[in-house]
């Protein structure tokens, strides 16, 4: 049996009819259509359908479609103000921090929590930050540079007062 | 997965209601849930989210001293909170174990304890502050102290229909330091091979008033290491009393073998964590210790 | 030909060994990027492959009645509905192929399964819930059979034998009986046997490796469309367009011509996604319900038997050396894990672990041996750290008994340039020595090891990989605006269009932003082999020198014509024609395809085989730490040297060594397959099959090293496969040096390291 659910994503709100099982991932790939968040494990191991939930990292997987109405959630779609990439996407283009880039939003989502809670994070903050996002290409290096160069670039840019 | 019908109900007494047909599950991080349901390993007809109740999602200081913790309050929630974070630095450490950080902000304290695995990161921790599980039900309330909770892997005392609504802590003791430490082999999104919860409470002579020692992932629940507490209880702290508390710990343990770590390990891993979380507590005394 | 008279490789490159971004990484990091998962076609209906419980049984019949009669349910499909293949049809890739009636097994088991996980049957429904739930109406009655569920079961005297049809390949005279051992090689110089025995000093090691998974975060998923028409469309995650389109059209028994793969975003491979798993299926599906059928695996799918795992081993090495420190014997015994059907051949791998020795007396036996759990595939340089853990510990026991510096034995036993390779062909030019002398110099190994709570130790080990060449194509076609479109026919797993974009912009003197480059479907470029064998940077960059050659070509005439001059009047250079005389006239590609657009298209073609090798070699040094009482080992410091020929692009080549040796590392230490006795996984999740996260590991330090490849285009070498290959000996050497105890089983988890150190302690007593 399908039900109405209303949530707000990326800012926008949708209405969309879910089945009860569906969980917040499903409602966004397949119900919105939202398909940069992605399945890596579908158990909340692994960190690849990382979304923030209210501003909080949360695995997609592990969330019901039902318990979103209420809560604001960000997806990677709306990480990027139009062509302005955020700076932590920036960073990951500019140093190499994506491969395969199935794991990539997920980190990306990660990092932006972090960042908004610690401009300044250490290597070991950062490590921290991102170890419930399994990534199999990259080894981490340059990912973790990327998040690094982010913190730096935002924080120039906030002591330039832009 | 089974078919289901999803309510969030905003008040305990509805939650109650909702609970109390066949086959109804609370929800509250659905960390352990929802796998749990995917895979076939438990079934619902009705589940029933927790997360629109206050009172459930809180934590708070109570006027007689001590803490309670609403039972579907998240991980991170807890670990953050001023009281927990100033007075039970155990409980918020083993709270920041679970998984990973995104599991951390599902996952609740509650949550940890009903699912009852052996491995629970909080319920240690839990045990050394003499938590105690506030239970209702549409028959009315009850109390139950955590050791008495558990009744195998994955069961609990509960019965059908009972919710539990939050887990209080005895006030903080002076004099008192109280760690966890866990094995992984892996530093995060793990599951305990082993876990050790240590607490020591000295008397004005030095000597150990109070001990617990509680243990994760050897046994069928969580555990009391009765032995290695008798051991320590009564004596000053030093490092052959460590020793010998440890490997006590370490007969308490009833570990088993699995995909994770074979019994031996386990009893082994039983030992160090001991030594060490004895150890850690002494440092954090300000007791004069030349390392485990 | 007229051509410029400095090729391009021989002045200072502008775009070719830049840092630069890669041209798709906006799509990645924005989630635009699309695989096969995000495709979602109008009617499209979900399948499920329902798997054997059993490692070993025979089928004795399946009925699909009751799930046929689910509503919802349009279409059941088991091994009846596929053509029954013959033993031998083969497939081209790498060394032997793919024998088709493997492949045909790892998508439907016909008659009797072999793994837990092996596909019995597939249902097409409306959603995944009845698809799911067609799936348990689906009776099948097994007869079971013993398990043969490791190496030592399969290879007993009176093992059950997984396959009737197999003997022993390589064995003379032919095996009358058919046996678990499907190939042996033999590979040999000299008296190894001999000179072991009268060496002044040797070590011996016995190694055991737990079967491992590639790890590739994107799950497998596929969906097929057949049309009116009859013709089918695959849009897959796989290695290889080519491969899986004859894979597919063969198990189906549909001419090719009637099949199209287009390859999306591939969310890793790393040698996995080579052959097909549930494509075929699909489009019979899609065939019989006459809608989009689209087939997503689950985590536990992959793990559990639906996808092939790389190959675990049992293996024995003794290395001797002469009092001077001269290694003088090399004996090595490879047997392999292959799972339930015959798998790679062993050649490569123990080619690989002896080949960095100069060394007179060799003998090198191998063993693939088929056991009752998932037939294994690929993974990044196949073989190579499971035999390196076993050869480069061996190697460090030797030099600690000589009381030699392992990297001085190195340097002293190292193979040059005309040396020879293990089966006896010299060496074209080869960098290890500059290697070593790099490692040498660098402060990886000469600063101090350092004091922690735990001791530490230093390890030192060499990765060899061949790595393959095959075929490679490519088109380019000069847009109207006098841009290069270029499509390759290889998909893209580690920046190859990016690199690839370098290559052509280079070889056009044009900035890579004037670059479009994409993967073309199996319909819309020439054949290719698979993105395997680190053969796709070096291959298809001499593809398309000679398609920008070609293209340059046919737009010089132009170009002469346009201009009324000899075409060899005209000089190139930076995206114009010249007259060679001063103050001559000019006339760009713009202007010139815009001047002669009507005269027809500009197509150069470019093609790539038989290529000279380009073998990869590395050093790596690790530092660890050993907690005693737990047996946690922590690795602090790990630097990665390899040569690489030429950096198309350093940031790239970076990535793929530092993800090659994280997933080195993750097998060394964390990750392995736990069987039950039953053939079943008892860690088929991300939770109990321990990838590293990013607080596993170090910060690797890679040092590039550039020694270009004779007679190949820019003298690129392979890149991504070698960096796994050290890893587990590395760690392992630097345990015994923290230590003093040799750990033989991987991954080394704790309670293993612990184990070794017990076992030491136990012995001493």
């Amino acid at each position: 049996m399908k039900v109405l659910v209303s949530c707000r994503v990326n800012g926008e709100q949708h209405s969309v009819l879910v089945d009860p099982r569906d969980t917040l991932l499903e409602l966004l790939r397949e119900r919105i259509g939202l398909t940069g968040t992605k399945e890596g494990c579908g158990n909340g191991n692994c960190g690849t359908c990382t979304v923030l939930f209210d501003g909080m990292p949360v695995n997609a997987c592990l969330v019901l479609a039902l318990e979103a109405p209420g809560h604001e959630v960000l997806t990677i779609e709306g990480v990027a103000r139009g062509p302005e990439l955020d700076p932590i996407q920036r960073a990951l283009v500019e140093v190499g921090g994506t491969q395969c880039g199935f794991c990539t939003p997920g980190i990306v989502l990660s990092a932006k929590a972090l960042l908004a809670a610690n401009p300044a994070p250490s290597e070991l903050d950062i490590r921290q930050a991102i170890a419930g996002n399994l990534c199999r290409c990259t080894g981490y290096n340059k990912v973790v540079d990327a998040i690094a160069a982010a913190a730096q670039a935002t924080r120039k840019r906030l002591d330039h007062g832009a | 997965m089974r078919e289901f019908v999803y309510v969030a109900p905003p008040s305990i007494a509805e939650a109650l209601i909702e609970l109390s047909g066949d086959n109804a599950r609370p929800l509250a991080g659905g960390t352990d849930l929802l796998p749990q349901l995917r895979e076939g390993r438990r079934h619902a007809d009705r589940v029933v989210d927790l997360k629109r109740i206050g009172e459930l999602t809180t934590v708070r200081r109570l006027p007689q001293g001590g803490v309670e913790i609403g039972a579907a309050a998240s991980a991170t929630a807890v670990a953050r909170h001023e009281a927990i974070a100033a007075d039970y630095p155990a409980i918020a450490a083993s709270a920041r174990l679970l998984g990973s950080v995104q599991v951390q902000n599902r996952a609740s304290i509650g949550g940890n304890v009903c699912n009852a695995a052996p491995s629970a990161d909080v319920v240690p921790a839990l045990m050394c502050h003499q938590a105690t599980a506030r239970v209702a039900s549409g028959d009315g309330w009850r109390e139950i102290g955590l050791e008495d909770f558990f009744t195998g892997p994955g069961k609990t005392v509960l019965k059908p229909g009972e919710l539990l609504l939050s887990l209080a802590l005895a006030p903080a003791p002076q004099r008192s330091a109280t760690t966890y430490l866990r094995f992984t082999p892996r530093r995060e999104m793990d599951i305990a091979i082993a876990g050790v919860a240590v607490r020591i409470d000295l008397a004005a002579d030095h000597t150990i008033a109070l001990t617990r020692i509680a243990l994760a992932a050897v046994g069928p629940t969580p555990l009391r290491a009765p032995s290695a507490e008798a051991i320590l209880r009564g004596h000053r702290l030093d490092r052959e009393v460590a020793a010998a508390a440890a490997a006590a710990a370490a007969n308490d343990a009833r570990a088993i073998s699995d995909t994770r770590a074979s019994a031996d390990y386990r009893r082994a891993l039983t030992e160090v964590l001991t030594r060490r979380g004895i150890a850690a507590c002494a440092r954090s005394l300000n007791l004069t210790w030349d390392g485990p | 030909m007229a051509l410029d008279p400095s090729p391009p490789h021989a002045r200072p490159h502008r775009v070719v060994g830049k840092r630069l971004p890669r041209v798709d990484a906006r799509q990645r990091v924005t989630g635009e990027a699309i695989y096969p998962a995000d495709l979602a076609l109008p009617g499209m209906v979900h399948a499920k492959l329902l798997r054997s419980p059993l490692a070993h049984a025979r089928i004795l019949g399946i009925d699909t009645r009751r799930a046929r009669a689910l509503p919802g349910v349009l279409a059941v499909v088991t091994a009846a509905d596929f053509p029954e293949l013959p033993v031998g049809e083969m497939i081209p890739m790498g060394e032997t192929g793919y024998d088709m009636w493997m492949v045909a097994a790892i998508n439907m088991a016909r008659d009797k399964v072999h793994w837990v996980g092996q596909p019995v049957a597939a249902v097409a429904a409306l959603d995944v819930h009845t698809a799911t739930a067609a799936l348990a109406l689906i009776e099948v009655s097994y007869a079971p059979l013993p398990v043969v569920p490791d190496i030592v079961t399969a290879i007993a005297a009176d093992a059950p034998v997984l396959h009737d049809h197999v003997f022993t390949k390589g064995v003379e005279p032919r095996p009358r009986a058919p046996s678990n051992v499907c190939s042996r090689v033999l590979i040999a110089r000299g008296d190894a046997p001999a000179a072991l025995a009268t060496a002044a000093e040797r070590a011996q090691i016995t190694v055991s490796v737990d079967t491992a998974h590639q790890g590739y975060l994107e799950p497998q998923v596929v969906v097929a469309q057949v049309d009116a028409n009859g013709f089918a469309t695959v849009w897959a995650s796989t290695q290889g367009q080519f491969t899986a389109e004859l894979m597919i059209a063969r198990m189906l028994g549909l001419p090719a011509a009637k099949l199209r793969v287009v390859p999306l975003e591939v969310g890793g491979g790393f040698g996995g996604k080579i052959a097909i798993h549930g494509e075929a299926v699909a489009v019979r599906l899609a065939q019989m319900c006459r809608r989009p059928v689209k087939l997503v695996f689950s985590r536990e799918e992959v793990l559990q038997g639906g996808s092939g795992p790389a190959a675990g081993a049992l293996i024995e090495v003794g290395v001797a050396a002469a009092a001077d420190g001269r290694l003088v014997a090399i004996e090595g015994c490879y047997r392999m894990d292959a799972g339930g059907l015959p798998g790679l051949s062993p050649s490569l791998l123990m080619q690989a672990s002896a080949a960095l020795y100069q060394c007179p007396n060799l003998k090198l036996e191998g063993f693939d041996v088929v056991t009752n759990k998932p037939r294994t595939e690929a993974y990044r340089g196949p073989g190579g750290i499971q035999a390196a853990f076993a050869m480069e510990q061996a190697i460090d026991a030797l030099c600690q008994r000589l009381g030699i510096d392992p990297l001085e034995f190195r340097k002293r036993n190292a193979s040059v340039t005309g040396s020879l390779m293990p089966i006896g062909t010299p060496f074209p030019a080869i960098g290890l020595s500059t290697i070593l002398d790099r490692v040498h110099q660098h402060s990886c190994w000469s600063d101090p090891v350092g004091v922690g709570a735990y001791p530490r130790g230093r390890g030192l080990a060499l990765g060899y990989w061949r790595g393959t060449s095959m075929t490679s194509a490519a088109h380019i076609t000069i847009a109207g605006d006098g841009r290069p479109m270029v499509t390759i026919g290889t998909v893209d797993l580690s920046g190859t269009r990016s690199t690839m974009a370098q290559v052509v912009a280079e070889e056009f003197g044009v900035p890579v932003e004037e670059i479009h480059i994409q993967t073309g479907d199996s319909k819309s470029v020439g054949y290719s082999d698979g993105a395997a064998g680190s053969r796709v940077a070096r291959t298809m960059t001499a593809a398309l020198v000679e398609a920008c050659a070609d293209a340059l070509r046919q737009l010089r005439m132009r170009a002469a014509e346009k201009l009324q001059l000899p075409s060899e009047a005209l000089d190139y250079a930076d995206g114009a024609f010249r007259a060679r005389q001063p103050g001559g006239a000019a006339i760009s590609l713009a202007e010139l395809m815009q001047a002669s657009l009507t005269e027809g298209a500009v197509v150069g073609r470019g093609v790539s085989s038989k290529l000279p090798l380009g073998v990869e070699i590395g050093a790596h040094v690790c530092d660890v730490e050993v907690d005693t009482d737990t047996g946690l080992v922590t690795v602090l410091r790990y630097t990665a040297f390899q040569d690489v020929g030429l950096a198309l692009n350093p940031a790239a080549v970076e990535g793929q060594i530092e993800g090659s040796v994280v997933q080195g590392l993750g097998w060394a230490l964390l990750e392995g397959f736990d069987y039950g006795a039953d053939g079943r996984l008892r860690n088929a999740s991300l939770l109990d099959y321990r990838m590293p996260t990013a607080l596993d590991v170090p910060r690797i330090d890679s040092v590039i090293v550039e020694t270009p490849v004779p007679n190949v285009p820019y003298g690129v070498r392979g890149v991504g496969e070698v960096p796994i290959v050290p890893p587990a000996a590395a760690v392992a050497n630097a345990i015994a040096r923290a230590i003093g105890v040799r750990v033989c089983r991987m991954p080394m988890t704790p309670e293993r390291v612990l184990g070794a150190i017990r076992g030491a302690r136990g012995r001493a007593a």
